[in-house]
């Protein structure tokens, strides 16, 4: 990554400094995050764990704050029954919800006590483009469950609009979940507008003990953007984290998520599909790093890569000396549907310890020539024949999605042009 | 219904079928049997239009069609039906989505509208019924963890609720026991018909107690070498198939 572009963030955020809220978050540990992500650099493809991701477009991108604007809206997607829903507008809160009972939701920016404190960055060098978001966030969402909150469900809709002055957008959201509180959390990026921009998420979960949170977070950005996501989470003993991510649109979309798990039996499932099409490239870097005993880790990865796209998945468990009798498991696999795409999927094992059950597996291959041949051989067309067998090799990710609306946006989502085959699929 | 006249097919460069004639009239069951690597299956399968086969000679008509230029989806559409020897495993894709999906694409091509939801899975449940198979099936993923059986049992479902007009049957009756035989025999005898032919290809004569067959041909190195009535089987049965093998070499 070429100094100019750290010369360049260096002089939009001394520009933009004076109106970013120091509510959100304070003046000096702004700088200080623009200081330590210029001292560290930009991720470079030179980075092992950085390697599948498109950088180019970090180079391009304009990083001051997009004004929200009064920009029409898009159709937002049918609200969730029984979820409170927040909408955030170039990374702002737009419009506010009654939080359901035992949760509180707040807008940093809207005042309220200051909470600044919290980070999302970790050590890790992988997690540092959550400093871009600590330097320039313009909100941030503070999500507290207490122990009263039961099965509630929050939703978190950022919108990005890339308009003329095509800033980026910097969505924050702390989810706190107290002891044994149970929280599901939607969180969808979506985007319109044809300009290319910059959207950098950061995302910060703290699970108590016994705590579940359920976690779905949906990646529709507009065709131009670039997506760039930090996720960094804590599980505290017995504590429950089941994260599903779906990602289908932006041009260029990387998801960092570091979890650690620091108390006993801590418990993660990390269920991931990605879409790629045309030139998209799709990347996620998963750590899990096991700090407890009895801690357990569930990746599941499907990926889909059309047309010339790139589709990659870079797992890695990490079992530290004292999480004996850690279980982890990990399934990858890559279906390649374009003689130009590309899979590049990665399970990694680090293990510091004896008595632990870990496993893992990855494929990458094509449509399954017999499976086609036999669809065909029933009358089925090829094109809804392929689309048919794509669909059923994200089943292992879309069948854990648990709430049945929110699994039928998601398979429009991911339906795209297999229209035909969700249409059917509804009818029974 | 179906004439095969002269038939070469290769795989991988090799020769299967080497001028193979046979003629199936309409509203007949042809049983074509022959030893293990005489060209059976290759047959099914280029009927059915799979790919990795080179048809180098010959010609295939299908209802006066042919049947050589359509793709395998328009040979289906048309109603032509393989019952396959090994039915594949389609996780994810459910059974009756499949069936839904086969009659809607028959019906679209025959200008007709889609299928009435309601009728339909009516008209499915009756067949299941008749196969003695469980309606939680229906659900499942296509023949996802079935046993052999249940996957020959579903192939036969999938013939009766698309009523094809040419069903190739690959046998069919490879890993059955004699009670799912019966099943699958009496499913397939339901739908003999004056406007419907069958051709059921097997390595035994068992099968064939229960779907009698009005014609017999014996396949041997890639060409049918003798034809004949339903005793022909029988003949085949005590004597094996080596004197066939003699003559035809």
């Amino acid at each position: 990554m070429s100094t100019a572009v750290l010369t360049r963030l260096k002089e939009e955020y001394g520009a933009a400094r004076a109106a970013l809220p120091g509510s959100v978050i304070d003046a000096h540990r702004r700088s200080e995050a623009i200081e330590t992500l210029c001292a560290q650099g930009l991720p470079t493809g030179r980075e092992e764990n950085w390697r599948y991701t498109n950088l180019r477009v970090l180079e391009r991108a304009r990083f001051t704050p997009a004004q929200a604007s009064a920009e029409v809206l898009p159709t937002l997607p049918e609200p969730l029954t029984g979820f409170a829903r927040y909408v955030f507008v170039a990374g702002r809160l737009r419009s506010l919800a009654t939080a359901p009972h035992g949760v509180t939701v707040r807008s940093l920016l809207s005042g309220g006590p200051a909470d600044g404190a919290w980070r999302i960055a970790s050590e890790l060098p992988e997690a540092r483009l959550a400093l871009l978001n600590e330097a320039f966030a313009t909100d941030a969402a503070c999500i507290e469950a207490r122990p009263e909150a039961d099965h509630a469900g929050i939703e978190l809709v950022f919108l990005a609009a890339a308009g003329a002055d095509s800033g980026a957008s910097y969505p924050r959201v702390r989810l706190a979940l107290g002891s044994g509180a149970r929280l599901t959390v939607v969180e969808r990026h979506i985007g319109v507008g044809e300009a290319s921009s910059l959207v950098n998420s950061a995302v910060r979960v703290e699970l108590g003990p016994n705590a579940h949170l359920t976690h779905y977070r949906l990646q529709q950005c507009a065709a131009r953007t670039a997506w760039f996501d930090t996720l960094t989470a804590e599980l505290a003993a017995d504590a429950r984290y089941d994260l599903l991510a779906v990602g289908t649109g932006a041009l260029a979309s990387r998801s960092t998520v570091h979890a650690r798990l620091t108390g006993r039996a801590a418990q993660l499932t990390l269920s991931a599909a990605a879409l790629g099409a045309a030139q998209q490239s799709q990347d996620m870097y998963a750590l899990s790093e096991h700090l407890a005993a009895r801690t357990s880790t569930v990746q599941t990865f499907r990926g889909i890569a059309s047309d010339r796209s790139r589709v990659a998945f870079n797992g890695k468990i990490a079992v530290r000396a004292q999480a004996a009798g850690t279980d982890s498991r990990q399934s990858l696999r890559g279906l390649l549907a374009g003689a130009q795409a590309e899979i590049d999927l990665r399970p990694q094992l680090e293990i510091y310890t004896d008595e632990v059950r870990c496993s893992h597996g990855a494929t990458a291959g094509k449509l399954d020539e017999n499976m086609l041949f036999y669809l065909l051989s029933r009358g089925i067309a090829p094109e809804l024949a392929q689309h048919l067998l794509k669909w059923a090799f994200l089943e292992d990710v879309v069948a854990k999605i648990e709430l049945p609306q929110l699994r039928r946006q998601i398979e429009h989502g991911l339906a795209g042009q297999m229209s035909e085959a969700v249409a059917l699929k509804e009818l029974l | 219904m179906l004439t095969i006249e002269n038939l070469h097919a290769t795989v991988d460069g090799k020769e299967i079928l080497k001028g193979l004639n046979l003629t199936v009239p309409e509203g007949e069951v042809h049983a074509v049997m022959g030893p293990n690597g005489s060209g059976k299956s290759t047959l099914a399968h280029v009927l059915a239009g799979r790919p990795g086969y080179a048809i180098t000679a010959g010609t295939v008509r299908f209802k006066g069609r042919d049947l050589l230029a359509l793709s395998p989806e328009e040979r289906a559409r048309e109603g032509l039906f393989l019952g396959f020897q090994y039915p594949v495993e389609i996780p994810g894709v459910n059974n009756v989505y499949l069936l839904k999906a086969a009659v809607n694409a028959a019906r679209k091509h025959r200008g007709l509208a889609e299928v009435d939801a309601f009728e339909f899975l009516t008209l499915v449940r009756d067949k299941m019924r008749l196969m003695r198979m469980d309606e939680s099936m229906l659900s499942r993923g296509v023949n996802e963890g079935f046993s052999g059986g249940e996957k020959k049992r579903n192939e036969i479902l999938q013939m009766l609720v698309l009523e094809p007009s040419l069903a190739v049957l690959d046998e069919t009756d490879s890993g059955l026991d004699i009670d799912a035989l019966k099943v699958v025999a009496s499913g397939v005898n339901t739908l003999r018909a004056p406007n419907r032919s069958l051709v059921l290809v097997t390595h035994y004569q068992r099968l064939l107690e229960h779907i009698v067959p009005d014609r017999v041909h014996v396949l041997v190195n890639g060409r049918i070498v003798r034809s004949g009535d339903r005793t022909l089987a029988l003949e085949l049965e005590r004597r094996g198939y080596d004197w066939l093998i003699g003559e035809a070499a």
